[in-house]
């Protein structure tokens, strides 16, 4: 009896973990339910307790109501970014690697170039009509096709504190999106700060550990004639090192150099009063307007002034999109439907709501006060709104931006260009071997 | 699950499955059934841990060494081509360059340096101090091992506070009671890597502490009643009786600490981000390997720093071998 009940549990022993590890290797592959639902599976970038994983989630539950008698079902997993290692774009790697890619994803607007030549993402040229095309403010695009439809749309601006621009005696109700005031006048503002006795303006310089700073800084080189790369993404010799571009650098040094600006202003300098300006994007707004009191009591104490122009007017763009992956599932019908759901009118609203970003449909009219921060963006956005670099090679540029802004301070301004330059050309030659 | 996959994995059960016959057959016990039934059992319970064992370490090892060899782009996984030893010749030309390989091998032997003397000698120090028979001795050896099980992320949030380069900064507010104008820690070639050494000893001293505590509690007391017998100072018990004592402890230790020093990354990735005077060997091999997504790459930067780490430890464990 005992030798039979041993046998028996070794047995059981060996067909469980002969099961667990069959079980590693996927099996159904969950398109259609038991209820005989199609499942369109989507991961988000976002942790679904935050305010816009939660209104992501309402939508979700909207589409699963709204579809019901349709038969498909929206499956929703949310995999948070975190600073420094991704841990979004590391799942979506691990997922393509293993063949599970789930039917939408959601991805920054700069990953468009990688993530459609690598396949990726499916081209919806065809699947979203082009009214509907025309109504966006900008669309992810690589090499004529579409490939994502924005979230919803982000710029920035410099918020500033009226109280102390009062106390200096600066006026800059003339500087507006469609009059704005030039890199002189800039830099005059920053000169009347310091000499009051603030920090002029907080650039955000050290926020180079991510995207942060290169998304606020890049219109900088723009707006001094520059660019950072080829139009086919392959070249960034002659452009990231180009003298245009070396100008708008040198544009951000000397406010290094002038003291307006540094390295170690503290993360709330700003909002307690001890900063003139702070530049970052629309998701500052409803900081300004819930948190801070007492330095902010209401949007009478602060406003949000435009990018300065140079030669041209540049200001920053693009924010996450959705788009359908190039999975090994053949019929798209059911993504396009949840994409078309989480991209209409009715979803912007709701989502941008919750965000405090600007609407990516032209048709939400959100009826933005004039003048209002709001306003601000939106007609920057649709004036000035320059996009990053379309490259494959986009993580590299984004690494090297953040070196040459790190090291700013350096004397040899023209040597870390041509250093980080030589970096990004490597990457971008290696990527176009691989291409073939 | 992968093809391939499943055939090394059928070549390890043919292994382990033929290893554990070969044991049966080669051993010398007399009864032949309590043989076969013992060993058939021990070889069984062994099975789950050492599926996981190669599923887990091994055979990531073995992908690894794989891709050295080729051109894998984590976005075209279906895409992998055999490419010899290309990927090396990169990395030797890179560090000939002095690109980022080159400053990560200089960032990561300063911070070997730096902080295995740096943690053994505080572990050391704190266990020699906390061995004592004194009364509230072990509320230090809390204190002191707390910071072990404050995850590194965390740590390095928290001295990133500390060394705020504005004027509020834990550190540079402290300093500048004392007149010093406020420093940028992090962003200073020469301070940087500095800070990640002493924070890096901070965090991980209390748990060799413990380990020298353990090999402290060793050694005999008559040994030390002797010495004091012959009339030997706090030193010479230390010299003759407590280090010979350690020995082994110690030799340990300064493996494990040297090739957790080896790996270092968190501290620099969440601190400073990827830069030059901080950027380690590990931090360019996530970064080549994730970021820039060259896996076969990645792959034989690491197969180089696992030859030389490795190569290293057996140095180590030759020149501190009992004689």
């Amino acid at each position: 009896m005992k030798k039979i009940f041993k046998a028996i549990s070794m047995l059981a022993l060996t067909s469980v973990m002969a099961c667990g590890i069959a079980a590693c290797g996927g099996g159904d592959n969950g398109e259609v339910d038991s209820s005989g639902n199609t499942i369109v599976k989507i991961m988000f970038h976002v942790d679904e307790k935050s305010t816009e994983g939660q209104a992501y989630k309402k939508r979700i539950d909207a589409f699963n109501t709204a579809y019901k008698d349709k038969k498909i079902k929206a499956s929703a997993t949310y995999k948070a970014r975190t600073a420094g290692a991704s841990s979004y774009e590391t799942e979506l790697n691990l997922l393509k690697t293993e063949g599970t890619l789930p039917d939408i994803i959601t991805f920054d607007a700069p990953n468009c170039a990688s993530y459609a030549q690598s396949k990726y993402l499916y081209d919806i040229s065809s699947l979203v009509p082009q009214d509907i095309q025309d109504d966006f403010l900008s669309l992810n695009k690589y090499d004529g096709k579409l490939y994502g439809l924005p979230i919803q749309e982000s710029s920035a601006g410099f918020y500033y504190n009226k109280k102390i621009f009062r106390d200096a005696n600066i006026d800059v109700s003339s500087y507006t999106v469609e009059n704005p005031w030039t890199f002189d006048q800039f830099k005059q503002v920053c000169a009347q700060i310091k000499a009051s006795g603030k920090t002029a303006v907080d650039m955000r310089m050290d926020a180079t550990k991510d995207e942060t700073a290169t998304y606020l800084l890049y219109p900088f080189i723009y707006a001094s004639g520059g660019s950072f790369a080829s139009d086919d993404g392959y070249t960034a010799t002659g452009y990231f090192d180009s003298a245009a571009s070396q100008n708008g650098f040198r544009f951000l040094k000397d406010l290094i150099d002038n003291e307006y600006t540094s390295y170690a202003i503290g993360a709330t300098d700003f909002f307690t009063g001890k900063v003139g300006m702070y530049l970052s994007s629309g998701w500052t707004i409803p900081d300004l307007d819930n948190k801070y009191k007492d330095t902010f009591a209401s949007r009478d104490d602060w406003g949000l002034l435009p990018y300065p122009q140079g030669v041209a007017k540049a200001s920053a763009t693009g924010s996450w999109c959705f788009g359908i992956t190039d999975n090994n599932r053949k019929d798209k019908s059911a993504a396009k439907e949840l994409l078309l759901w989480l991209t209409s009118t009715e979803s912007s609203e709701a989502i941008t709501a919750a965000t405090g970003m600007i609407a990516a449909r032209k048709s939400v009219n959100k009826n933005y006060a004039p003048g209002s921060p709001e306003e601000v963006l939106l007609k920057q956005l649709q004036l000035t709104g320059t996009a990053r670099p379309s490259t494959v090679a986009y993580p590299t540029f984004s690494i090297c931006f953040n070196q040459v802004i790190a090291h700013l301070q350096n004397e040899n301004l023209a040597g870390t260009l041509s250093a980080q330059t030589k970096s990004l050309q490597t990457e971008m030659n290696r990527l176009k071997n691989l291409k073939g | 699950m992968a093809v391939s996959t499943l055939i090394i994995l059928a070549v390890f059960f043919a292994v382990f499955l033929g290893l554990a016959v070969l044991d049966i057959v080669m051993s010398k016990k007399k009864n032949q059934k309590y043989r076969v039934r013992s060993s058939a059992t021990a070889y069984l319970m062994l099975l789950p841990a050492a599926v996981l064992a190669f599923l887990f370490i091994l055979l990531p090892i073995l992908y690894s060494l794989g891709y050295a060899f080729t051109n894998y782009y984590l976005l075209t996984p279906n895409d992998i081509k055999f490419i010899g030893f290309d990927n090396f010749v990169n990395v030797f030309k890179e560090i000939g360059e002095k690109g980022t390989l080159y400053h990560a091998i200089i960032n990561t032997l300063i911070f070997v340096v730096g902080v295995v003397p740096l943690q053994i000698g505080m572990a050391l120090g704190l266990a020699l101090f906390t061995n004592r028979k004194v009364r509230g001795v072990k509320i230090f050896k809390v204190c002191f091992f707390a910071p072990v099980v404050i995850s590194l992320s965390v740590t390095s949030f928290l001295w990133l506070q500390i060394l705020s380069p504005s004027e509020t900064g834990l550190l540079n507010s402290f300093l500048g009671l004392f007149g010093a104008k406020p420093h940028d820690w992090l962003r200073d070639p020469n301070t940087a890597m500095l800070c990640i050494i002493i924070l890096s000893a901070w965090q991980g001293c209390g748990y060799q502490m413990l380990i020298f505590t353990s090999g402290l509690s060793n050694i005999r007391n008559d040994l030390y009643e002797a010495a004091a017998l012959d009339g030997a100072n706090a030193w010479q018990k230390f010299k003759t009786v407590t280090w010979p004592g350690l020995r082994s402890t110690f030799v340990y230790i300064i493996i494990t600490v040297f090739i957790g020093a080896c790996r270092v990354m968190t501290q620099p990735m969440l601190m400073t981000g990827y830069q030059d005077h901080t950027v380690t060997l590990s931090y360019y091999m996530y970064t080549q390997g994730y970021t820039y997504r060259w896996v076969g790459y990645s792959s034989a930067v690491a197969l180089i720093m696992t030859i030389v780490i490795g190569t290293i430890t057996l140095i180590q464990r030759r020149v501190f071998r009992e004689k």
